[in-house]
């Protein structure tokens, strides 16, 4: 079948598979745009920066935050009644340690905490190269780290799907938790960038 | 048997693609794709591994040129086809 | 079987012919268990229609990119179902 379907446009392969699928009463259209309304509705990286700042701000909240991903996630409500549908696990940077996340057999990633993944992060690049010489991947994105820096590199092969808490920049004593949530970026959730 | 996925620590692939916009999605039929991955498994009638098995066994040069959403599209027909809902 | 956190593991050098989320570059090297992660149905038989799929020991297990690859300073962090590992021997 693949090969009657190269000769199709794939806009119209999935309008046709779209029309099977709901046609069979498998989905309804409900269905599929609950999907896409979740996705834009509740998945931002702004969620996992608001996690950061508050364990930047909190030490008990660090503590929580390192012990227990999902409960850590339910305080701020993400995941809604029935919490996160995945196993979070958060893995902290510190002096001479940065960790960095990669999915190799897939693409695997805590998408309602940092938002839809990056089309680089499901790279056939990023995905066999980051257990190979993450260093060398990380001076791809302008990030060098301090000599003798130890890079733990987590493949998401299981149920766990992983997230960065970088280490709170110098000079930022005064910030609220608001202004500190600004400062997290996506990448440093993922350990491409420092914060 | 290995599989065209298992890429951890292959090289040849080149340089990381950095040129990311942010967008979840640059078209419309890739959001459908999505939507409709979502809704199946949440309706059950296929789970994430059998999914992540029928990527897998797409035809080596299938699964290396085309796109994400593409791989998963193929993916989905062949397993529905293959279970014979559709 | 329950692994104690700190128990050196090897990871199975076997190459099944189904679906497996044992990576390739692990297969049959050394690491070492950080924590479990809890019991978790088996993808291997997820994927193949096994009812009910067998339900096992997840395990953190970290490996030293030097044992991987050969060179590297890093270390790689996996994922890996019980039947997946062995003790050491």
């Amino acid at each position: 079948m693949s090969e009657h379907h190269q000769d199709v446009p794939i806009a119209v392969r999935v309008r046709q598979l779209e029309e099977r699928v709901t046609g069979a009463g498998l989905v309804t259209d409900a269905d599929l745009d609950g999907v896409l309304s979740r996705l834009y509705a509740d998945a931002s990286p702004v969620n996992g920066a608001r996690m950061v700042a508050r364990a930047w701000a909190d030490p008990a909240y660090r503590q929580r935050l390192l012990a227990d991903g999902n409960a850590a996630a339910a305080e701020f409500g993400f995941g809604g009644a029935d919490g996160l549908s995945y196993r979070l696990a958060v893995v902290a940077n510190e002096p001479g340690l940065h960790n960095l996340i990669v999915c190799t057999l897939c693409s695997c990633y805590p998408v309602s905490l940092l938002g839809p993944s990056p089309s680089w992060y499901k790279s056939l690049a990023y995905r066999s190269r980051a257990v190979r010489e993450p260093a060398t991947v990380l001076s791809e994105f302008g990030l060098t780290l301090p000599e003798g820096t130890q890079i733990a590199v987590w493949d998401a092969s299981a149920e766990s799907r992983y997230m960065v808490l970088p280490l709170r920049p110098a000079g930022t004593g005064h910030l609220s938790e608001v202004g500190l949530a600004a400062l997290v970026t996506r990448n440093g959730l993922i350990g491409t960038a420092s914060v | 048997m290995s599989r065209v996925h298992d890429v951890g620590g292959q090289s040849g692939f080149g340089p990381v693609p950095l040129d990311d916009d942010g967008l979840p999605f640059h078209a419309d039929w890739q959001a459908r794709v999505y939507a409709l991955s979502g809704a199946l498994r949440s309706r059950g009638h296929f789970n994430t591994d059998e999914f992540r098995d029928a990527i897998e066994s797409l035809p080596v040069q299938q699964y290396l040129s085309q796109s994400y959403y593409e791989r998963w599209l193929a993916a989905m027909e062949n397993l529905l086809t293959a279970k014979g809902l559709i | 079987m329950t692994l104690a956190n700190g128990t050196w593991v090897r990871a199975r050098a076997g190459d099944p012919a189904h679906h497996t989320r044992l990576p390739r570059y692990a297969r049959g090297h050394v690491g070492q268990i950080l924590h479990c992660e809890g019991r978790w149905p088996l993808p291997d038989d997820r994927a193949r229609g096994v009812v009910p799929p067998r339900v096992e020991a997840v395990y953190a297990v970290r490996f030293r990119a030097f044992d991987l690859w050969g060179e590297g300073a890093h270390t790689v962090t996996l994922a890996l179902w019980e039947s997946y590992l062995e003790e050491r021997r």
